[in-house]
């Protein structure tokens, strides 16, 4: 059984309010939260970057245990705002987190789920004997065009998950992905912000592969909703992950610890990811966890996961590290974006 | 023994309609007609520049000059950051030494006004450590934080710093060739935006450009047909670190110290013969560690003392201390500022000092430093 | 342009003193930064002497104004240290973070 070892995630300290945007263009900031249910998200600074992020996340989770970072011969980056266009930041993580040179690098992109989709490769990796750890990372510094519905919701964050054979904390129990060509959200080569299809990005592009996704594994696995304690699934808003949870039989109660999109913002390849984290503060040995992730373009992996009883002894806390905050204003969130 | 027998300047400031070497040959012609001296007469020349090279991709200076004094001779090229003037000075002194009845030029220049003050700026902190550079410590940054340990050390504010660029301004409004004339008050200094915590604009020193030159001789049939001359006592030059966290101490500057105990030593004065000194301001808090490591004032009583205005002309004090205006109010362009302090240092022990005239000085110091204290120059004439 | 190789070189050095505690010696603010710097002005720059009495400077970023004093407690941390142009290769290297 392969599955997650630890854990390790990591958000900037950095808060814009959705008010604090929406009065500069003249917005009603009570419609816009109405509309899509986020208060405000988390803002990097202006010398923050994925990769830093990244690096963050990664020593969090390589701290909480003892591993020969020698046997971590896999690392894989998942971004859509990658440092470079060319050059891996995975071999510039793993340097600066000392694993030494026989390792497996490769920077992933699939919009926001260029790292579950790591994942499953990874996983594969292991279970074949190339290697007895891998390093999955999922960073973003999201950017929005001004004038945008990306502004309220772009966010950054990272997630690093440490997966492994032995002492699992979180067992892949099965998972199954779904992947067509929509073109509903998109970023061509030297722009700055991405482009999105509007209401396109709904009905066809999130709920279609999502529905797909979970459904397939519910297939395979023989599971339902009702089976799971948690339902994690990726959120470009608020409203969103809400609505494709009650659409497949999920429970508001299923979903709720997940929401981080509510007062985080949505960190693209880290979206679902944080969800996962907010969860494992509260989940309990022999929860089942649903999770499943969306990336534009567009494609769904869903995940069945089960918690050890190893999570307990390595649990990190979440919810009190988000509370240290501090709020900018919009001229400073431009800075801090390079936007100006 | 050697001897100063001439000194020219020109104006330092924004002087846009000269480059560095229309400056470098309007000091030379100046300063060999001060001196009635051919070029001919010249035996060997130093030149002390710090950012031609960086600024404007300006090397072999050496050679330049060659064309401008169009002779053939040794020529050297010193550089120390803000000490290359006191440096090039010192080498001058060592090849008279070791070489018998020669005239030598020596020469510091340059030009900073061509470029923005960012690039300036970077361009400066060439003198810091790579590792300073990296963590975005400006020359300013290093003083601020020198600065902010003193204030803290021994419970002294801002506006004990004040007083520096307060008196020095006063004396740059005696001196005709200073970047700045005007008089300024504590509250100026105080309210000016600050640069690098705790100093502020007005703690600062600017950007000038300017050059400055001196003739050395220890010929003396020369020395005695000249109408001003001056004795060469000592001239010390001392390295230290160039990273300030690698200093012994960060609230004094080692090589100060260090090079006026040898000057002292090898003039046979004491600190109180002297009676004028310019000390280098480039910040008001290095004119408080440079009187103290100097040994004129005991470490950590600067501040205090600075108030009582005893080195301020006309303050009935026995040393008073950078009549040129200083680097703050003289301007400081970066390789003329060693050797225009030893000028003004001859110009007032040869009674040539005018409206700023102090009397009855006998001795005179100048203090050069470079970079955040990885050199210090402690050159002492007398009369 | 920076140059890659001194990048790359400066990288392997910084690697060893990321994540390390320390207190701060001296301090200062910069308001009037180099080119390099000026997306980050005003910025305070620390010495900070750690745990091992080695002596670093760095930015300290994420901070309150209360936390500028001498004897602070600080944690190296991973930030991009200077913007060079569009093109060049990013220069990771080591700032500081208030500890509470």
């Amino acid at each position: 059984m392969v599955g997650i070892v630890s854990y390790g995630f990591y958000i900037p300290k950095y808060r814009i309010k959705t008010e604090e945007i929406a009065k500069v263009w003249g917005k009603n900031p009570t419609d816009v939260k109405k509309s899509l249910l986020i208060d405000e998200k988390a803002v990097a600074g202006v010398d923050e970057d994925s990769l830093t992020m990244a690096f963050e996340s990664a020593s969090s989770a390589l701290s909480s245990v003892d591993v020969d970072r020698n046997k971590i011969k896999v690392v894989l980056f998942g971004s859509e705002t990658h440092p470079y266009a060319v050059n891996p930041a995975s071999t510039i993580l793993a340097e600066f987190l000392g694993i030494e040179k026989n390792y497996l690098a490769y920077d992933t992109e699939f919009a926001c789920k260029a790292a579950t989709g790591a994942l499953i490769s990874a996983q594969a990796l292991i279970k074949s004997g190339f290697s007895d750890y891998a390093l999955i990372t999922g960073s973003d510094k999201g950017m929005g065009k001004t004038h945008d519905v990306l502004e309220y919701t772009a966010a950054s964050a990272s997630v690093s998950l440490l997966l492994g054979k032995d002492d699992l904390i979180l067992e892949i129990v099965d998972f199954e992905t779904f992947s067509s060509d929509t073109p509903d959200f998109w970023r061509r080569e030297g722009m700055r912000y991405p482009s999105h299809g509007g209401r396109f990005t709904g009905k066809p592009s999130y709920f279609y592969h999502i529905e797909n996704s979970a459904k397939s594994l519910f297939k395979k696995t023989g599971l339902a909703p009702k089976d799971f304690s948690y339902g994690v699934f990726h959120m470009p808003n608020g409203k969103f992950p809400v609505q494709v949870a009650k659409s497949l039989g999920f429970s508001e109660a299923q979903i709720k610890d997940s929401l981080t999109v509510n007062y985080l913002g949505n960190s693209y390849t880290a979206s679902a990811l944080i969800g996962l984290m907010a969860v494992l503060e509260k989940a309990k040995a022999g929860d089942l966890i649903f999770l499943c992730s969306y990336g534009s373009g567009a494609g769904s992996d869903s995940f069945v996961l089960r918690v050890t009883k190893n999570l307990e002894k390595n649990r990190k806390e979440f919810t009190k590290i988000i509370k240290e905050k501090k709020y900018i204003s919009y001229p400073t969130y431009l800075k801090f974006m390079e936007m100006i | 023994m050697s001897n100063v027998i001439g000194y020219y300047t020109t104006q330092f400031g924004e002087l846009w309609e000269k480059s560095l070497f229309d400056l470098v040959e309007e000091t030379i012609f100046g300063v060999l007609k001060q001196t009635n001296l051919e070029n001919k007469q010249i035996d060997a020349v130093f030149f002390g520049n710090m950012l031609a090279g960086v600024l404007e991709n300006n090397l072999h200076s050496t050679s330049k000059i060659a064309e401008i004094l169009k002779i053939n001779i040794p020529i050297f090229r010193a550089e120390a950051a803000c000490a290359s003037g006191g440096a090039a000075f010192n080498l001058a002194k060592s090849y008279l030494d070791s070489n018998n009845n020669k005239n030598v030029l020596v020469i510091g220049a340059e030009k900073m006004t061509d470029y923005s003050p960012e690039e300036a700026i970077t361009a400066l902190s060439a003198a810091a450590s790579g590792e300073e550079q990296e963590a975005g410590l400006t020359f300013p940054g290093l003083y601020g934080m020198m600065a902010n340990y003193y204030l803290e050390k021994y419970h002294y504010t801002e506006k004990n710093l004040a007083y520096v660029s307060v008196k020095n301004h006063f004396h740059g409004s005696l001196n005709e060739k200073a970047h700045f004339r005007k008089k300024i008050t504590i509250k100026d200094v105080l309210q000016s935006p600050y640069v690098a915590y705790p100093l502020k604009v007005l703690d600062s020193s600017p950007i000038s450009d300017g050059a400055a030159a001196v003739i050395l001789t220890n010929n003396y049939d020369m020395i005695k047909k000249q109408k001003h001359s001056a004795i060469v006592l000592a001239s010390e030059v001392i390295t230290d670190t160039i990273s300030l966290k690698e200093r012994k101490n960060l609230d004094e500057i080692l090589a100060t110290k260090m090079a006026a105990d040898v000057a002292f030593k090898k003039a046979k004065i004491n600190r109180r013969d002297i009676g004028i000194a310019e000390v280098h301001d480039c910040f008001s808090i290095a004119e408080i560690l440079a009187m103290e490591d100097l040994g004129f004032w005991k470490k950590g009583t600067g501040g205090q003392k600075i108030m009582e205005e005893s080195t301020m002309f006309g303050g009935g004090g026995n040393l008073v201390v950078n009549t040129s205006g200083g680097l703050k109010a003289a301007g400081h362009p970066v390789g003329a500022t060693g050797i225009k302090q030893i000028g003004e240092i001859f110009l007032q022990l040869t009674k040539q000092a005018e409206k700023r005239q102090v009397e009855n000085a006998k001795y005179g110091l100048a203090h050069n430093v470079g970079g955040s204290g990885g050199t210090a120059v402690v050159t002492i004439l007398g009369v | 342009m920076i140059s890659p190789v001194k990048v790359w070189r400066r990288q392997k050095e910084i690697r060893k003193i990321l994540g390390k505690k320390g207190k701060v010696l001296i301090w200062t603010k910069i308001f009037t930064p180099g080119s390099d710097f000026k997306k980050y002005a005003p910025y305070p720059v620390v010495l900070v002497e750690l745990e091992n009495k080695e002596k670093i400077y760095g930015q300290l970023v994420d901070y309150e104004e209360k936390d500028l004093k001498i004897g602070k407690d600080v944690i190296s941390i991973l930030r991009k240290v200077r913007s060079s142009t569009d093109e060049g290769v990013i220069a990771y290297g080591v700032k500081f973070k208030p500890l509470k």
